[in-house]
């Protein structure tokens, strides 16, 4: 019955269930997930209940902050497993909120898209030899572009500086962003840990492309407007799937294409907390939501991809760059408010 | 005893009087004010106080031009709400009895409707096949669209300027309906013409009343980020935005309140210059 109340998503009474059922003593097969919406989904509970006999419980967070103030305030202990991406990942294994997971226990990790299953090369996941996290769910900042306009399908994120785009562009208005694609369109490797010299290349590259841009955009739903009444042919796609799913919903002749020198791209993945109780019991949720059906059903409902049946966030060659923390988001919102500044 | 009553009734009142004003006005400037003087490195705020974000407003290139610019543009708005709003006003007002009003209150109702909608409406009668270049083309006044109004300063222009008019018009409006009607008689009786009339009495007159008007608007225009953020694309870049990026994600709320204090020094100076040409000099006779 608690239960029930819980996955309605109710932060308040979650809290009060969790406190309750940890009152209650570690009861014979109890699971305690913390999770994003979509990622635990009521038929899925529902079905791993009937499977297991467990008793899962989810609390749904809507930030990043929610999920660090909920882990690291009960030192791991108020949860069994919990979803994270992995440029956050890397705090909770610094401060030793996470237990590293056994792969022979997950089977379905082995079953997972060419680019995920291998997970020395999926970089975050992995510390000292060990799995502190399974990837579930991505999506990657590809190129929106309008197929009647643009020719010949773009491979690289260069097209957005082509003169003959000149006012058809729609860009991002987020520094951070954008100096980490630019970096990659320049060819350089780390594309979050900037030297100043690099930095000022990508300014200067960033203010040329100011020339050739008609807006900076903040949320899908104005790029989409300004794309309807304005002539545009190229939008740098910060919503990658979400996005594009709503321009074709509106009748646009877009397609989407990740660029060849690397699209940035978020990964969130399960984690198992420090304070995991039934450890196995965890592993099997995670190794059931990496079923093909599953994963599938995520696609279609959220517009993410996952990571066990293809989707159209990325190509099984497309290379993806996870996003990292920045060296200094400060630093580069400054210069991102000197370009626009810029004349 | 009666006065004794209104005495102790009063101090509640009285202290409710203050404390609204204290708490959700004067309380949060205080706080801009304060937070201006720390400072903060790698996300995390610093307590110690500091000149630095003053000194760096001043110093770096980046900052002075987009306000001065953006003053410029404020300024340009303010009139050309003027010039549109001032017949407004004086035809509202040379209208009699209930009319008047009802015309008054029609004219208000866009007041009513969100200022995001407005923006949005805007923007697509702006846009480069938008309504307006649709039309332009329709109408063989045109073979390309136009696009010295698409996301440029020209569209905050035009943008500001249309939202803002009613404000100007409230103003005019008040200080022409003010004028003694036996004035403008006497005018005509001294034998002026309508145009002298308009020029050397109702003119002077309702001058107050334009001075107030420029002030609110170019008060309201200058702390508006978001027509330049919605309408501004790539060039029309205004000292609101800036603002507005230091508590995103620059996440540098000292100097965002450092810009907000510059900001409100200015609409308060604008405010001042305001008052003292607004003044009705009529009113001391």
């Amino acid at each position: 019955m608690f239960g029930k109340w819980v996955k309605r998503g109710l932060p308040v009474m979650a809290s009060v269930c969790v406190l309750m059922s940890m009152a209650a003593g570690a009861d014979a097969k109890e699971l305690r997930v913390l999770a994003w919406q979509g990622y635990a989904d009521d038929d899925w509970v529902k079905e791993f209940e009937a499977k297991t006999g467990a008793d899962v419980s989810v609390v749904f967070i809507g930030t990043d902050d929610e999920i660090w103030a909920k882990i690291k305030g009960s030192e791991g202990k108020d949860f069994d497993l919990f979803a994270v991406n992995t440029a956050q990942l890397q705090r909770y294994i610094d401060a030793g909120l996470t237990t590293p997971i056994d792969v022979e226990k997950v089977p379905n990790q082995k079953t997972q898209l060419p680019i995920f299953n291998d997970l020395a090369k999926v970089k975050g996941v992995m510390r000292d030899g060990k799995v502190h996290a399974i990837p579930f769910c991505f999506d990657s900042i590809g190129l929106i572009y309008d197929t009647n306009k643009v020719k010949t399908p773009p491979t690289s994120m260069d097209v957005l500086w082509d003169p003959q785009y000149k006012g058809k562009v729609l860009a991002y208005d987020n520094g951070e962003h954008n100096f980490s694609f630019t970096a990659l369109t320049l060819g350089i490797q780390d594309p979050f840990n900037l030297t100043p010299e690099q930095m000022d290349a990508i300014k200067k590259k960033l203010v040329d492309l100011k020339g050739n841009v008609l807006s900076f955009y903040s949320t899908a739903d104005e790029a989409l407007q300004i794309y309807q009444s304005n002539d545009v042919a190229l939008i740098w796609a910060n919503y990658g799937q979400q996005q594009v799913k709503a321009m074709k919903d509106a009748g646009a002749p877009i397609a989407y294409v990740n660029p060849k020198e690397g699209a940035l791209a978020w990964l969130d993945t399960w984690a198992l907390t420090s304070g995991v109780e039934d450890k196995e019991l965890a592993e099997e949720w995670i190794n059931f939501l990496l079923q093909k059906q599953i994963g599938e059903q995520l696609s279609q409902r959220t517009g993410f991809g996952n990571t066990v049946a293809p989707s159209a966030n990325a190509a099984p060659d497309d290379k993806l760059i996870y996003l990292e923390a920045v060296e200094d988001p400060t630093k580069r919102a400054d210069l991102w408010n000197e370009i626009k500044a810029a004349q | 005893m009666s006065a004794v009553l209104r005495q102790s009734g009063a101090w509640p009142a009285r202290i409710a009087v203050f404390a609204y004003p204290l708490a959700f006005i004067l309380f949060p400037l205080a706080a801009f004010l304060a937070y201006s003087f720390f400072w903060t490195e790698h996300g995390t705020m610093s307590y110690a106080l500091t000149l630095g974000n003053y000194q760096r407003f001043f110093t770096d290139p980046v900052f002075l031009p987009v306000l001065w610019q953006t003053c410029v543009l404020c300024f340009e708005v303010a009139i050309l709400t003027i010039l549109a709003g001032y017949p407004v006003a004086y035809f509202l007002a040379g209208l009699k009895g209930r009319k008047r009003y009802v015309l008054l209150m029609l004219m208000l109702v866009p007041l009513l409707m969100s200022y995001v909608i407005k923006i949005y409406a805007i923007r697509s009668i702006l846009g480069g096949n938008g309504v307006l270049n649709r039309t332009l083309i329709w109408l063989g006044v045109i073979d390309d669209p136009l696009t010295f109004f698409v996301f440029n300063l020209n569209a905050v222009l035009l943008t500001l300027t249309v939202l803002l008019i009613p404000f100007a018009v409230l103003p005019i409006f008040l200080s022409l309906e003010r004028i003694p009607r036996n004035l403008i008689d006497a005018s005509a009786d001294l034998g002026a013409s309508a145009a002298q009339t308009f020029l050397r009495v109702i003119l002077p007159l309702s001058l107050p009343g334009v001075v107030t008007a420029l002030t609110f608007v170019f008060v309201l225009a200058i702390g508006d980020f978001l027509t330049p953020q919605m309408v501004g694309g790539q060039s029309g870049f205004t000292f609101g935005r800036i603002i507005y990026s230091q508590f995103g994600t620059a996440f540098n709320w000292p100097f965002g309140a450092a810009l907000s204090v510059i900001l409100a020094i200015m609409v308060i100076g604008a405010i001042a210059i305001g008052t003292v040409f607004g003044r009705d000099r009529s009113a001391g006779r």
